[in-house]
């Protein structure tokens, strides 16, 4: 049976892809942990381009697809903090994130605004002397969180370059936590219980 | 144009000395002057010829007015581009209204222009993207539903953040913090490997939630980092399983916890109870042993135990009470 999820997958080998729980734990724990699947690049930037304009282009992304051996990682919470000047940009973008959350399926857990911050600077107005005469500036931050759960290595990195390359230009910044699942595997047992007095260091 | 007035007006001249009728005079003076125009349109090109193909061009309506109304917008923005006022059909407005007035309108308007605009993101065009990636995506495994069950099977957290923003560099250096979180009752360890682990370990255990969290930021590398954060936890569940010969050196006062064995409070109560000759005559060990194993004596050290552990509460301190009032039978 395959291992679990790869990145590039072929279509016709679909099917053996979805495996079930039941085979993740023990051969999760045979496995050596998990790798990060960072091949994806080298492929996506010539399927965005090329399929929205024409058509024809999509039965040679399909075939570029290849599934591999490698161990998915899962993320339990990817948690998208955007900041910006202006709320409104911030209002589009989240309208934005959350359908393409929704087109991909992934699970929103949460979409909220923190407070925004107002940094206040008092300066003197004129070049030299006049300390009575001031002038005030301020740099308000708005923020906007998208809590994302139950996201696999595979679609959180097509998701996150999707919405990072559509990220407006300078007004929203955008601070991604993603916090990984794993098992450890040289952790189960001690090794002393073979030799119980032993000074190695290492496992 | 002055020599082709001077020529008409002697043309007038002509007519008028003539003393032809007026219809005619008429006439006279509108073929001078139809002439005149169509000798200025051929003159025109030659003297301003760019002037002219500019107005000409003005006059052309904007693309909105072609744009059929189930036209495809993607095509028409298909990626971030800046608001072209012909190019979109909306009547938009926008600046502060004079006064007495409006907004102003999208033709020329720098409040437009400055904006970010999401015109190539709309919800087709969003649909065609997400279609388009779709193949990329995989599935989340059906069986880890609940929070519970990803815990169960995967019991360690690997936290670390990206940093996205416009500036003179890409790297931002917080990107290379990595947390590492553990549940320390899914991990093997025995009681004492449990006491020897938390006392390595300090602070950073948490005693409500029972998580153990490492936090590596010396490696320049996130890897790295992450590498480094699991040789730790690696070597802690190894060293804390290790008894050591300085470890039989371990005072009451380093106890995690309170235990009643061989406290001076065991030896109050044993001393009270061989006064008070409760279970008749007879010392030793045996006797203490008989002593020990009466329920109220279990019952105050149970409370003693509570006490001490917890700290002081109502209930608490009741059970005590209760105890105590047994064994001297009050």
């Amino acid at each position: 049976m395959a291992a679990l999820m790869g990145l590039r997958r072929e279509l016709f080998s679909l099917a053996r892809i979805l495996t079930g729980i039941s085979h993740l734990g023990p051969r999760l724990g045979a496995c050596s942990g998990h790798r990060k699947c960072n091949t994806t690049s080298s492929h996506f930037p010539l399927t965005s381009s090329t399929s929205f304009h024409t058509a024809t282009v999509f039965s040679s992304v399909a075939s570029s697809i290849q599934v591999t051996e490698e161990p998915d990682t899962l993320f339990q919470k990817v948690s998208i903090i955007v900041k910006g000047h202006d709320r409104a940009v911030l209002d589009s973008y989240e309208l934005f994130a959350t359908m393409a959350a929704k087109e991909l399926s992934i699970t929103i857990s949460k979409v909220y605004e923190p407070p925004r911050d107002v940094e206040r600077l008092t300066l003197l107005k004129s070049v030299h002397i006049f300390k009575k005469h001031r002038v005030q500036y301020e740099m308000r931050t708005h923020y906007r969180c998208i809590e994302l759960s139950h996201l696999t290595g595979c679609t959180a990195q097509v998701y996150l370059e999707y919405i990072q390359r559509n990220l407006p230009e300078g007004v929203a910044m955008e601070v991604t936590k993603t916090a990984i699942e794993k098992v450890p595997d040289h952790i189960l047992e001690p090794t002393w219980k073979d030799h119980p007095i032993d000074d190695k260091p290492s496992q | 144009m002055a020599t082709h007035r001077r020529m008409a007006f002697l043309c007038l001249a002509r007519i008028n000395v003539l003393g032809l009728q007026k219809s005619v005079n008429r006439v006279a003076y509108a073929t001078a002057l139809s002439v005149k125009s169509s000798t200025g349109n051929k003159r025109l090109p030659d003297r301003s010829s760019r002037k002219s193909m500019g107005r000409k061009r003005d006059v052309e309506e904007p693309r909105t007015q072609k744009m059929p109304v189930d036209q495809d917008w993607t095509a028409v923005y298909p990626a971030a581009a800046p608001f072209k006022a012909n190019a979109v059909p909306l009547p938009v407005r926008m600046g502060y209204p004079t006064k007495g007035g409006v907004p102003p309108e999208k033709r020329g308007n720098l409040e437009l222009i400055k904006i970010p605009n999401f015109l190539h993101l709309t919800p087709a065009a969003i649909k065609k993207h997400c279609e388009a990636l779709k193949p990329f995506c995989t599935e989340w495994p059906s069986a880890l539903d609940t929070d519970a069950k990803c815990d169960e099977h995967f019991p360690i957290k690997v936290e670390s953040t990206d940093y996205v923003s416009a500036g003179p560099s890409l790297r931002n250096p917080l990107a290379r913090i990595v947390h590492l979180k553990v549940k320390l009752s899914s991990l093997n360890l025995d009681d004492h490997a449990r006491k020897k682990m938390l006392k390595l370990v300090g602070e950073r255990y948490c005693k409500d939630t029972d998580v153990l969290t490492i936090t590596t930021n010396s490696c320049p590398l996130r890897k790295q980092n992450h590498d480094y954060a699991m040789y730790l936890l690696t070597v802690l569940y190894h060293e804390s399983w290790k008894t050591e010969p300085w470890e039989a050196e371990k005072t009451v006062a380093d106890m995690e916890e309170y235990s009643w064995e061989d406290s001076p409070s065991q030896k109050n109560l044993l001393d009270m109870l061989l006064r008070m000759k409760v279970a008749g005559e007879g010392e030793g060990e045996e006797m203490q042993e008989q002593l020990l194993r009466r329920s109220e004596v279990q019952e105050y050290k149970n409370s003693v135990v509570r006490l001490k552990n917890e700290g002081d509460s109502e209930s608490a301190m009741l059970q005590y009470k209760e105890a105590v009032k047994k064994i001297l039978n009050l």
